[in-house]
């Protein structure tokens, strides 16, 4: 029987990991709440399996990747992408063309297949393509083909949100 | 901008929109139920295999208790089919608790929960499919063995047809409707419970071995 005290104080330590990857998949927050119970839940199930081969929280985004890939709602509350108008913004009339570009991108990323989602949030978090071959199941190379598509689709995405931005500020 | 010029600030963006949880919360979040797909046929898979034994315990009291010949063929018959249907319904949960023990690569973990929820809804659909003629089969074998026994055969059968042949007729178009309705209910049914979960789930592999 796992420890429960020591597996609690594990993952209290690494829960970023958990809201990064809830974030990611969902954008409602009851989503998201279950979305961080059923990632809980199935690292508990498995954690009497961890042997500390790996880094406890490489074992934890695999575990919150696959729950989360293979996690769907049964009824969307609203649809799963995120437009950068859906994006709450208090200071509309202080421009801030960082703050601007990476809300564009988050709302790309947002757009993106969830295994594209697992890759880019493994490639934040500077694992290399080995490494994040290994935890997708997939080769090294094909991480590199995957990950070249999805920053220019990143990069395309951005720009139009961006033009999108612009174009509403300038008439609003 | 590229993506690895904001790196860190998307990294930031994806940390700060909740607050973080004590461990006292962590801890009632252990003691509730999950309610992913997988633990569902889980807990289906426990229901099939308490039925099973039920079933099994009941087709056998009456494949041994039965007062004649084809009542102990039917349902020693029954008991066997179920059983057979038991073992598998257990592998199957194996599987399941193997793979809720295991933190598979993605990929892996897709196509063994795509193939564990396959499998189930073809044995499934076979037993299912394969209780009918067994149904027709023995329930026609007790009555032409043991017409004797059963006084309102002779009666109804007589009511309604002049002939065997007419009799036979209206089995066969009875016993293949059944069959028709049971084989397009089955198939909506587990279509309904898994077939949109197993066609999301089978996309997400085809995205991930796409490769130009």
């Amino acid at each position: 029987m796992p420890d429960e005290k020591e597996f609690i104080a594990l993952l209290n330590r690494h829960q970023k990991i958990l809201y990064k990857v809830c974030n990611l998949y969902m954008d409602q927050h009851a989503d998201r709440e279950d979305l961080f119970q059923e990632i809980t839940l199935q690292a508990w199930k498995a954690y009497g399996n961890f042997r500390g081969d790996a880094k406890f929280s490489t074992w934890l985004y695999r575990v919150a990747l696959n729950t989360a890939i293979t996690f769907f709602r049964k009824e969307k509350r609203q649809p799963d992408i995120y437009a950068t108008d859906q994006v709450p913004d208090n200071h509309k009339d202080t421009y801030d063309p960082i703050e601007e570009q990476v809300k564009a991108m988050y709302a790309a990323i947002g757009n993106l297949s969830k295994s594209d989602k697992a890759i880019v949030m493994l490639y934040l978090e500077d694992y290399d393509y080995r490494e994040i071959g290994e935890m997708m199941g997939i080769t090294a190379n094909h991480v590199a083909v995957k990950m070249n598509r999805i920053k220019t689709r990143l990069k395309e995405e951005t720009q139009k949100n961006e033009a999108n931005y612009n174009y509403q500020t300038r008439w609003n | 901008m590229e993506l690895d010029e904001l790196k860190s600030l998307i990294n930031q963006k994806l940390t700060t929109a909740d607050a973080g949880r004590s461990g006292n919360d962590i801890a009632q979040i252990l003691t509730r139920r999950t309610g992913s797909v997988i633990d569902k046929l889980k807990r289906s898979l426990w229901i099939e295999i308490f039925s099973c034994i039920g079933a099994i315990l009941l087709f056998a009291y009456f494949g041994f208790a039965g007062g004649n010949h084809a009542y102990h063929i039917y349902f020693s018959v029954f008991a066997v089919l179920t059983a057979i249907f038991l073992v598998i319904v257990i592998y199957l949960l194996k599987r399941t608790q193997q793979l809720s023990a295991t933190a598979l690569p993605v990929k892996s973990n897709l196509q063994t929960i795509v193939h564990i929820i396959e499998s189930f809804m073809k044995r499934y659909f076979q037993f299912t499919m394969g209780m009918i003629p067994a149904c027709f089969v023995f329930a026609l074998l007790l009555i032409y063995q043991d017409h004797g026994s059963i006084p309102d055969a002779g009666t109804i059968f007589g009511a309604y047809f002049k002939t065997t042949g007419q009799m036979f007729l209206f089995l066969i178009g009875y016993v293949t409707l059944l069959a028709a309705g049971i084989y397009y209910f089955t198939r909506w049914y587990l279509k309904r419970l898994y077939g949109r979960y197993v066609e999301q789930l089978k996309q997400c592999i085809l995205e991930l071995e796409e490769q130009d």
